[in-house]
């Protein structure tokens, strides 16, 4: 996997640099600022970008801007939002339109190495990866409370990995059954919700989204 | 005025705008203030008699607002015609409904003393064109008497019954001979350019009387000055949260985010049972941003509120000048504690100006003062560096200046080019105690 990485903070640049090329990565930009990754991308345009939202000059959204630029621009670059806050106005800003490779995470999830580079990877291929923290937020934030408490404890589980993107072999990996039974449960899910069944994890990603905000 | 030379600012001005100007307000004070004061006292006789009637509060307010808005035009033409800077007082606001309007106009104390200058102008007006009429007039006629001299009536001497055409001084010394004459010509001349002298001199109490009863009240003017420092007050503590937030995304948080992730690394390599010299090697790195994130920290609660303060004003400060990178010698003498509000301002503020001294005046050394005196507490920072120090000159005094005036202090500064620079914070002992409006009252007007 090529990364491109803008992050002021020359530590957790440092750092995150660090951590994918001991797992075999290759980093292709580190930046300190969004005029640096977009510069990167036009060069050399990497599988996936992993972008801090406050960056110099103005440390307010930059790098959002330029993550929602480059999703435009480049459509085929994944992009990782890194953030240190979650607002659910950026999530619905940055997944306007498509889930298409795009991903927004706290920058605690970095601790959790595996987990982050999983979902990093998901990205670089064209999947999604949401914050359980932005999930969390839009199932707060939802109207639709009675569909949402018809559900069983183990099918509100599901909904929220399916959320933040997991396919159903991550779900099955992190509830520790089989993917059979995850099968069920979306299948459940999307019946109790009147959602069509999507063949794409990214559709059914779009639409679990669509209905929570709506 | 403001030229270095003195002798010839005093013949100049004869010949000045202002002059003139002066001269022709000097004049038209004199019907102004008939007009004025014969309105102010029958209104006032007229509402006064009316009382017990219904017309006499309606007429009182009514002409109240009348003099309120004649002595506003007028000191509104005495600003535009002779240059002065009498601030305008807050606009008339009045409560809702007639009663409201009623009381509101009643109550209005601009509307009160507005009347009173507006009588206050005759006895103005008398004195300021007397005072040009007189000048003036014997001035050109000193000037000229030896043209018109001759054309006097005859005036006897009572001694020797001689006819003299002449003018007499203490009626013995005729001014007749040509040095007389030439003598009475040059007192002419000085009175004349005297003239515009006096005439400034009578427009002073004027000028003074306009400001005290045509401008806002101290009242007024305390509301204004409140109202801006506490915007200050309030941006001033909303950036300071800025900062300390900036501080902590930037520094802190993103060290404690570079030092899970280290961790979350080194704890993987061991589970996947890898090389322990790796993960000491990730364990090490995490230790070490582990100390720096607790010293930011540290360094973060200090610029917050400096915990040495609890110990009182002189520690923090022995601490403070400890740490310059320029000498300074400290000098206290604390006899009161002041209120932890201004004691955590002054520190700030010294902690500022030691920063200062270290980064722009190029000082040797440099004092650290803190006096207290009666109610007030004194802090100067002398040092012997190149000064050149000025207000807004990008040096953080400005800012200090606005964080001082919010607890109703103030800051000087003594720079000239070359050095050496004073830079002296007053400050009172609490915001706003033991503070009775006299005493601002004559800091106001310092």
């Amino acid at each position: 996997m090529r990364v491109a990485i803008a992050e002021d903070s020359a530590i957790l640049r440092d750092g995150l640099a660090q951590l994918l090329t001991d797992r075999g990565h290759e980093v292709v930009a580190a930046v300190p600022d969004a005029d640096g990754l977009r510069a990167a991308v036009e060069h050399d345009p990497p599988d996936v970008c992993v972008v801090d939202i406050r960056m110099p000059p103005s440390f307010t959204d930059e790098g959002l801007r330029a993550a929602i630029a480059l999703r435009h621009s480049h459509p085929q670059v994944g992009v990782l939002v890194f953030s240190q806050y979650v607002e659910t106005r950026y999530a619905a800003e940055l997944l306007a339109g498509s889930t298409r490779g795009v991903g927004y995470l706290l920058k605690d999830r970095v601790a959790d190495v595996r987990e982050f580079v999983e979902a990093l990877t998901r990205v670089a291929g064209g999947g999604t990866a949401l914050d359980p923290e932005v999930v969390a937020q839009l199932l707060g934030a939802s109207r639709k409370t009675d569909t949402l408490a018809s559900l069983t404890p183990r099918e509100h589980e599901v909904l929220t990995l399916m959320a933040e993107g997991l396919s159903n072999a991550g779900i099955a990996g992190k509830l520790v059954v089989t993917e059979r039974a995850v099968e069920k449960h979306v299948a459940n899910i999307l019946l109790k919700l009147d959602l069509p069944p999507s063949d794409t994890e990214n559709r059914r990603v779009l639409a679990v989204l669509r209905y929570l905000e709506s | 005025m403001t030229d270095r030379r003195p002798v010839r600012t005093f013949f100049t001005a004869l010949l000045t705008r202002q002059a003139w100007a002066e001269l022709l307000y000097a004049i038209i004070l004199l019907p102004m203030g008939v007009f004025g004061f014969s309105l102010t006292v029958t209104t006032l006789t007229f509402s006064g008699g009316l009382m017990i009637t219904f017309v006499g509060l309606p007429l009182l307010a009514g002409t109240g607002l009348l003099s309120r808005y004649l002595g506003q035009r007028w000191r509104a033409g005495a600003n535009r015609l002779l240059g002065w800077d009498v601030p305008a007082p807050p606009p008339f606001r009045a409560k809702p409904g007639l009663l409201g309007w009623l009381s509101s106009c009643l109550r209005d104390g601009t509307a009160w003393r507005a009347r009173l200058y507006l009588a206050l102008q005759l006895p103005l007006g008398i004195a300021s064109s007397v005072a040009a009429a007189f000048f003036v007039s014997y001035g050109i006629g000193a000037l000229t008497y030896g043209i018109w001299y001759r054309w006097l009536p005859c005036n006897t001497d009572p001694r020797t019954h001689v006819c003299h055409h002449a003018a007499a001084l203490w009626n013995e010394h005729y001014i007749e001979t040509t040095p007389a004459i030439l003598l009475t010509a040059l007192a002419g001349l000085v009175i004349i350019f005297l003239a515009p002298w006096i005439v400034r001199g009578v427009l002073a109490i004027d000028r003074i009387t306009m400001r005290a009863l045509l401008g806002p009240s101290w009242t007024s003017s305390r509301v204004e000055e409140l109202e801006q420092t506490r915007a200050q007050a309030v941006d001033d503590s909303a950036a300071t949260l800025r900062r300390i937030e900036r501080d902590l995304h930037d520094g802190t948080q993103a060290r404690l985010v570079a030092l899970a992730m280290n961790v979350g690394l080194a704890k993987e390599k061991l589970a996947e049972g890898g090389d322990p010299s790796e993960a000491a090697a990730l364990l090490e790195r995490a230790h070490t941003t582990a100390k720096d994130a607790i010293a930011e920290v540290r360094d973060l609660a200090r610029g917050i509120h400096p915990p040495v303060l609890d110990a009182g004003l002189d520690a923090a400060l022995a601490t403070l000048c400890a740490h310059s990178a320029v000498p300074v010698e400290l000098r206290t003498r604390l006899s009161v504690r002041p209120s932890p509000s201004i004691e955590t301002i002054t520190y700030f503020c010294a902690a500022e100006l030691i920063t200062n001294v270290a980064k722009h005046s190029g000082a040797r050394r440099a004092v650290l003062d803190a006096t207290t005196t009666g109610s007030r507490l004194r802090l100067s920072v002398f040092d012997d560096g190149r000064g050149g120090a000025q207000l807004g000159g990008g040096t953080g005094l400005s800012g200090l200046t606005d964080r001082v005036r919010t607890v109703d202090g103030r800051l000087t500064v003594d720079s000239p080019a070359g050095g050496p620079t004073t830079v002296t914070v007053d400050l009172p002992l609490a915001p706003l105690q033991g503070d009775s409006p006299r005493n601002s009252l004559q800091e106001g007007q310092h």
